[in-house]
């Protein structure tokens, strides 16, 4: 036998060998499971009707129910105004709501809310709260704000998987046809249009806080129409570019453009005008743990405040003072607190809840339909420079139901660490809002993984190789969705109305949208009033 | 025992005769592994020789106590010396990072194997006793001994080596010697009490031999093996690069990831130069930093200057600082500079580092790979550069290496820009280290009052004052081609810079 054909006969006899192990199904080769919100403590509201009554009352002067960012601002305010009295109630074992972070031997990472846009330079309390972070800071005498480089997302920032490969960016380019191509740019020179423009009142058409936009109805009109059929009424039909906003729109509101309101969609890209030293209103900022990092800047100095696994069962009137009746999950007790104020930033399906005499809440509920959320963390090896070239902060497979995935690890300025956290992100947006958070409680663990897995494949065909760890992540009521008549119909309004001087609302739910300043300033609003009644 | 028929005796003429090759080709790849790795081929192979021989006499000697059972006792041997032999180069290869147990792990396998070839020819010699004549057996066995010994040594460098190299190449004759192991006991099974446990026992090491036959090829990754001219000395995957030294007659170098990191014949020029500028113009330099350079080629410059009291090292990867700390190759070439005491090795982080830590340096070395992803872009990015603004005393001087300003005019003067934009006062140079090219480095500080090059010591071969001060010209074909970006963790522009001119360079 000639030594060559040898060595093929050896191969081929190894490869066998090989081969055969290969065919048995191997157990799946990660750990995990589903973590985070505390669905059922929470569903204790909802299933159980009766709870004891305390026998005493806690007298407290403010109690703030719901530490997510709306509730963790306003006791940041009430704080700073000397305010000392109050206490914040949270159902999870965690502050931080929808910013909420998690945390391996890798690095933390978000859970949900994981970036801020560059604020707008008006939004004087926003900035002092960032340079109080150590985001910004104003050098030399400067007008614009110098930002921290280590938290603007370092580059590579966005890249798209498309036909096959990846490109730089999220904007569709590899395959775009030339009919196509002019329609991008069209829209984007209406979205900078938009952006800059303002009222007869110098109101920006698109502003943030979004109830400090302008009410011209020329504009207010944009939000009796869906997304689609705006871009339908601006001749815009490339699927590509249609794909593009639909993406945008599911990223930020957890809708699809097919329903969402046009003028939210447009709000998305034409509100954004902050401007830095070293930054501009398209650049973003992010940390490993994402809005994480903000939420444990809210509660530094508040952290002894906050009363974790505590759920607020219901508010009412008693004696001239606001009765709350808590459940403190750990010891099973039901406890009283009797405050002068209190504000619920909570969202508008359990404030409704909470409130069993306030007929608005019920009047509107349908107005509210909560896009549930999952949220996957994987845990990756990396065990060469090679293994996942080209990585990028924010990473969107075109055409797949999820959002992508962002690295956690991206911000870290240590060389390559043996291993990496990335993030991915799927609203679930296919069928109505109730079937598919009913879905999601009965999904399993494995069931999650093999479609999160399945997704990723697309563009990482052997992930599972390099797989050590999934986590899931189920917001069954992740935000509501902003349909058209959510912002200039009169409903948010009516339910935000205090009660008596006495009950404060905050949350991104009486904003209309979902977004950080949103909460950031429901929370400062309802502080602001309890701080100049007394 | 009965007779074994004529063609019988042929069979067993043609065993030894691929004996004689397989015993051969193990002492040839130990020979040649002690001399990759050790150095000195002279005395490897002669050592590895003597010893060998030395042990086949044991064996020889030890044939006597084996009474019974010849033939049973032949095949097992074969078997074991298939084994042994076989794994002998995986065994070396793996075991070259225990340092100082490479050697009596490696005379231990030769003297095993001698001993079981030596056993060998003695126990064939009897098995055919009283078949032949003595001298026609004699004759015979030692003539396709011979034969055999001389096709092995002109095959192994001619063929093996070049074509499977030393792993495989022993793992191919380990399993020939085994399928002779399994054919005997196959073709005599009628002879043998034990031919089941026999044909089992050799049929299980030829699956264990194929696949560490593939599995070599996995592990040895048949491009690098390929890419590089040298031998192979050391080759180590970290968890955070590929670390792989090569040896030659004349020269020793240093690859991560594939990319030189020095050769032993011109690294003085790459060290003195990164070192020198910098430390013999201050007049303060008890405390210097380095950060990178595990391979202690700086510390070993910044050595020479007696008044220097502590040295920081901070390299990220624990086995670079082990590699050049505890084997004696490597180590003699920093003349032991990471043994000495005033040096403190941290395995650590730079940037994290360097942010943590509370204390000043009079000097900085940076000793950083190329900035070629962009994970080693954030330490040349100005954030970084601000951070050791913060950790330079006040008289204090930096250097940086900063790619070839030739190849990489604009990722060069990147730097440069990148380092001015966090307050640094620069002083750019570079010199010609042939295996690198024409290299580039940055001088940094916070004022430009300094005693320039005033203080070298004595006996450098490549820097002193006139040799120094000619580095600060650059010729028009080294500077920027357009206007550079300063380098930010959010553009990275310095590894765009980097890419765009190295691949440009690679691919003319």
């Amino acid at each position: 036998m000639k030594r060559r054909n040898f060595i093929e006969l050896c191969m081929a006899g190894s490869a066998a060998l090989l081969a055969d192990t290969g065919c048995k199904q191997p157990a799946p080769s990660f750990k995990g499971g589903i973590t985070g919100a505390a669905a059922q403590t929470g569903h204790l509201l909802r299933d159980l009707k009766t709870f004891p009554v305390p026998q005493t009352y806690e007298t407290i002067h403010t109690v703030i129910a719901g530490a997510g960012i709306s509730g963790l601002s306003a006791g940041r305010w009430l704080y700073k105004y000397g305010k000392e009295d109050f206490t914040i109630l949270e159902l999870e074992d965690h502050a931080g709501g929808n910013a909420a972070n998690g945390k391996n031997e890798v690095s933390a990472y978000p859970l949900g809310a994981h970036y801020i846009p560059i604020p707008n330079n008006h939004l004087t309390e926003y900035l002092d709260f960032l340079q109080e972070s150590n985001v910004l800071q104003y050098q030399n005498g400067e007008q614009l704000p110098f930002y921290n480089e280590e938290y603007l997302c370092a580059d590579p920032q966005e890249r798209l998987f498309i036909n096959g490969t990846w490109q730089e960016g999220l904007v569709p380019v590899k395959g775009i046809t030339k009919e196509e191509q002019p329609q991008f740019q069209k829209f984007f020179a209406l979205m900078e249009h938009y952006r800059y423009l303002k009222d007869a009142e110098e109101r920006y058409i698109f502003d943030i806080p979004v109830d400090r936009s302008s009410t011209d109805a020329a504009y207010t009109r944009l939000d009796t129409i869906t997304m689609d059929s705006w871009l339908r009424e601006q001749g815009l039909t490339a699927p590509a570019l249609r794909w593009y906003v639909n993406y945008c729109t599911r990223d930020d509101f957890g809708c699809n453009a097919a329903s969402v309101s046009a003028w939210v969609g447009i709000h998305y890209f034409a509100s954004r005008k902050g401007k830095g030293t070293n930054a501009t209103h398209s650049d973003v900022i992010t940390w490993p743990q994402g809005n994480g990092y903000l939420v444990e800047q809210l509660k530094k100095d508040i952290d002894k405040k906050i009363r974790v696994n505590s759920l607020v069962l219901s508010v009412f009137q008693k004696d001239k003072k606001i009765a709350i009746h808590y459940l403190d999950v750990k010891s099973k007790q039901v406890k009283g607190l009797l405050a002068e104020k209190c504000i619920l930033a909570t969202p508008v399906f359990i404030t409704g809840k909470l409130l069993k005499d306030q007929q608005a809440f019920n009047a509107y509920k349908e107005k509210f339909i909560y896009t549930p959320w999952v949220v996957a963390n994987l845990k990756l090896r990396q065990p060469s420079v090679s293994s996942w070239p080209g990585m990028c902060w924010d990473n969107v497979i075109y055409n797949s139901n999820s959002l992508g995935y962002v690295d956690a690890t991206h911000q870290l300025v240590d060389q390559l660490t043996p291993y990496k956290n990335i993030t991915y992100y799927l609203p679930l947006t296919d069928t109505d809002a109730t079937t598919a958070r009913m879905a999601a409680y009965k999904t399993s663990y494995d069931s999650w993984c093999r479609q999160v897995l399945d997704d990723l494949k697309t563009a990482h065909p052997k992930i599972e190789d390099d797989l050590e760890e999934i986590n899931i992540t189920v917001w069954g009521h992740a935000m509501p969705k902003p349909l058209p008549g959510h912002i200039f119909g009169a409903f948010r309004k009516v339910l935000h109305q205090p009660v008596n001087d006495q009950l404060f609302f905050a949350h991104t739910d009486y904003a209309g949208i979902s977004i950080f300043e949103e909460g950031f300033y429901q929370g400062i609003e309802a502080a602001q009033k309890i701080i100049h009644a007394s | 025992m009965r007779l074994p028929k004529s063609n019988n005796q042929l069979i067993l003429l043609l065993a030894v005769f691929v004996i004689a090759s397989c015993g051969l080709i193990y002492e040839l790849v130990a020979g040649t592994l002690a001399s990759y790795v050790l150095g000195d081929s002279v005395t490897q192979f002669s050592t590895i020789i003597g010893v060998y021989l030395f042990s086949m006499g044991i064996g020889s000697f030890l044939s006597k106590y084996l009474e019974r059972h010849l033939l049973s006792w032949f095949i097992k041997i074969e078997l074991l010396v298939g084994l042994i032999g076989g794994f002998s180069a995986v065994i070396l290869f793996y075991v070259f990072p225990l340092a100082a147990s490479f050697r009596i792990i490696l005379y231990a396998l030769v003297c095993i194997t001698g001993i079981l070839v030596g056993l060998e020819i003695p126990l064939l010699m009897r098995i055919l006793q009283g078949k032949v004549a003595f001298k026609e057996l004699v004759s015979r066995v030692f003539t396709f001994d011979y034969i055999g010994a001389l096709l092995a040594s002109l095959i192994f460098p001619l063929v093996f080596v070049p074509q499977l190299g030393l792993i495989k190449t022993a793992l191919f004759f380990g399993m020939m010697n085994t399928l002779v192991g399994l054919y005997l006991s196959l073709r005599f099974r009628p002879e043998l009490k034990n031919h089941r446990a026999l044909t089992a026992a050799s049929v299980s090491i030829i699956l264990i031999q194929l696949i560490a036959f593939v599995y070599a090829d996995r592990i040895m990754e048949q491009a690098e093996t390929n890419g590089f001219a040298d031998n192979i000395v050391y080759a180590k995957s970290t968890p955070y690069q590929r670390i792989v030294v090569t040896s030659n007659k004349r020269e020793t170098r240093l690859f991560l990831n594939g990319n030189l990191q020095f050769s032993s014949a011109d690294e003085y020029r790459y060290h003195e130069a990164l070192v020198h500028p910098a430390l013999s113009s201050v007049s303060n330099r008890s405390n210097v930093l380095i950060l990178g350079g595990g391979d202690g080629m700086a510390a070993r410059e910044i050595l020479k200057y007696p008044d220097v009291t502590s040295i920081t090292l901070v390299d990220l990867d624990p086995a670079m600082t082990r590699l050049f700390s505890t084997q004696e190759r490597f180590s003699q070439l920093n003349d032991h500079s990471l043994q000495n005491k005033k040096l403190t090795v941290l395995n650590a982080d730079a940037f994290t580092w360097l942010r943590k830590s509370e204390q000043n340096f009079d000097v900085v070395v940076i000793d950083f790979p190329d900035p070629s992803n962009y994970s080693i872009g954030k330490l040349y990015s100005n954030t970084f550069y601000t951070t050791l603004f913060n950790r330079l005393k006040a008289g204090g001087i930096a250097v940086i290496q900063s790619t070839s300003p030739y190849v990489a005019p604009n990722s060069f003067w990147c730097v440069d820009t990148t380092l001015r934009s966090s307050g640094f006062i620069t002083k750019p140079y570079h010199n010609l280290v042939p295996s690198f090219g024409d290299w580039g480095y940055i001088l940094a500080m916070k004022d430009s009052t300094k005693q320039w090059f005033s203080q070298l010591p004595p006996h450098l071969r490549f820097a002193n004052r006139q040799s120094i001060e000619q580095m600060f010209y650059f010729p028009p074909d080294m500077h920027p081609t357009k206007k550079l970006t300063i380098n930010k963790l959010n553009n990275q522009s310095l590894v765009t810079y980097f890419e765009d001119e190295w691949s440009h360079y690679l691919d003319s």
